[in-house]
């Protein structure tokens, strides 16, 4: 049976750790390749890794840091952040990234989307979905300015042949009061591609409520791991205890 | 003398090093037909689609090169992944490729309306093979939208269900193929490459 995936995100502004709120205000919590060993050593089933800076600044993600964090995990790691030729998905995957992760190459260059899921794969490229509900509707958050709605963005994406979606709520992000069921219900009808959910854990409860009330396989966070106790082995026990598999 | 991991350009070859440094056996990435003769073991990785993959491995005449050694001179190999798929008679991504047709079968896209594709993530593996009992029931981890249908099915090594059943790992003599990746699969899958090395290079 295949198991729940607990998936630490890492959020890099081009020298440290960050962590924003709504996307906003990035405070710094620390170094890359110490979290990725304690991730390691902790057994996660997977790492995200993103550079949420790269493409604002127009630069390229430091292949240098990536190749240290990489180093440290014996866990598959997605990798993501002003990602956009094949050039920049083959220099991640050569230094060991196994997923690479996109966004606003969707929106400006759709075609380099097709040919990197041709070539390497559709299981190779994830798609970061940002989602922020606007007068009762969710859109997607973008640094162009492209006014897209939650389910026709994901319809571009499904076609571009992408093999997952890390689902991020905009509106939780970083405020751990509790993931947007009602966002991952959506998105779950619209696809049958694999969600990581992303968003709003802060406490055991806000992910015992996240594995009653949806059909969800991944959940990624960072906050909880950042600001609390809590480590993954207590969500995965959370996620265990409402019936869903995980590896333990 | 020691094991080559074969660059045909396909990706993640990192990490299979990586696994085979911790546990010190000596290796290296090559597409040198004099590395390839030479090593004891051979390392087929791969992601990425099959036709591509095979359109590579033609282009540097390693299709040859590795059916000689492996098929020929018997040494051992193992394919992980699109290396398992490539060892087919064929395949279908994306479109209908003939494959290295060491293991009669073909390679085709999983089809399931209830599940989500692709099959990503950690599950737990049947084992129908002595050499894979060690790993009976443990998690290893995934990440394939296409699986391989054997016309042989004593060279199943092992099953994975997800929702159908799906063959998740082959041996046929000195031919072992993963569809789930050891190097990404802590500590049984280090156990595995472990174990694998030690009897048979």
């Amino acid at each position: 049976m295949l198991k729940v995936r607990v998936i630490p995100i890492l959020t890099f502004n081009g020298f440290a750790l960050v962590k924003t709120k709504n996307f906003l205000n990035p405070r710094m919590v620390g170094n890359p390749v110490q979290a990725a060993r304690v991730y390691n050593s902790r057994g996660v089933d997977e790492l995200i890794f993103l550079d949420i800076f790269a493409t604002k600044q127009n630069r390229k993600i430091n292949l240098k840091v990536v190749g240290d964090v990489i180093k440290e995990c014996y866990m598959p790691v997605g990798i993501g952040g002003g990602v956009k030729s094949i050039e920049d998905v083959n220099d991640l995957l050569r230094i060991g990234a196994d997923k690479v992760v996109v966004k606003n190459a969707v929106f400006q260059n759709p075609n380099f989307i097709k040919q990197a899921t041709n070539y390497f794969g559709s299981q190779c490229i994830s798609v970061s979905v940002d989602a922020i509900r606007i007068d009762g509707q969710y859109k997607i958050l973008n640094d162009l300015n492209k006014d897209i709605n939650l389910e026709s963005f994901i319809s571009i994406i499904q076609d571009l042949g992408v093999g997952e979606i890390i689902l991020n709520a905009v509106d939780r992000d970083g405020m751990m009061n509790g993931f947007q069921i009602d966002l991952i219900n959506q998105t779950s009808k619209f696809t049958k591609l694999p969600i990581v959910c992303v968003g709003g854990g802060g406490d055991l409860s806000h992910y015992q409520e996240l594995f009653d009330k949806t059909d969800c396989e991944a959940v990624g966070s960072s906050s909880i791991f950042h600001f609390t106790q809590y480590t993954p082995l207590d969500i995965k026990n959370t996620i265990k205890n409402v019936g869903k598999p995980v590896r333990l | 003398m020691s094991v080559v991991i074969i660059d045909y350009g396909m990706g993640n070859l990192a990490s299979i090093k990586k696994a085979l440094d911790i546990l010190r056996i000596p290796n290296s990435i090559s597409s040198q037909k004099n590395v390839i003769s030479q090593a004891k073991a051979i390392i087929l990785p791969g992601v990425g689609s099959f036709s591509k993959g095979m359109e590579n491995l033609k282009n540097s005449e390693l299709d040859k090169l590795l059916t000689e050694e492996v098929v020929r001179n018997k040494k051992p190999f193992l394919g992980i992944c699109l290396g398992m798929q490539l060892i087919s008679t064929f395949g279908t991504e994306p479109i209908e490729t003939e494959g290295l047709g060491w293991i009669e079968g073909s390679v085709k896209k999983i089809i399931d309306s209830e599940k989500r594709i692709p099959h990503l993530g950690w599950n737990n593996i049947h084992s129908t093979n002595n050499f894979f009992n060690d790993f009976n029931e443990k998690d290893f981890y995934f990440i394939h939208s296409y699986h391989f249908e054997l016309e042989n099915e004593t060279e199943i090594a092992a099953m994975v269900n997800y929702g159908g059943n799906y063959v998740a790992a082959i041996q046929k003599d000195n031919i072992f193929a993963t569809q789930f990746h050891p190097e990404k699969s802590q500590e049984y899958g280090l156990k595995f490459l472990s174990k694998f090395f030690k009897e048979n290079a």
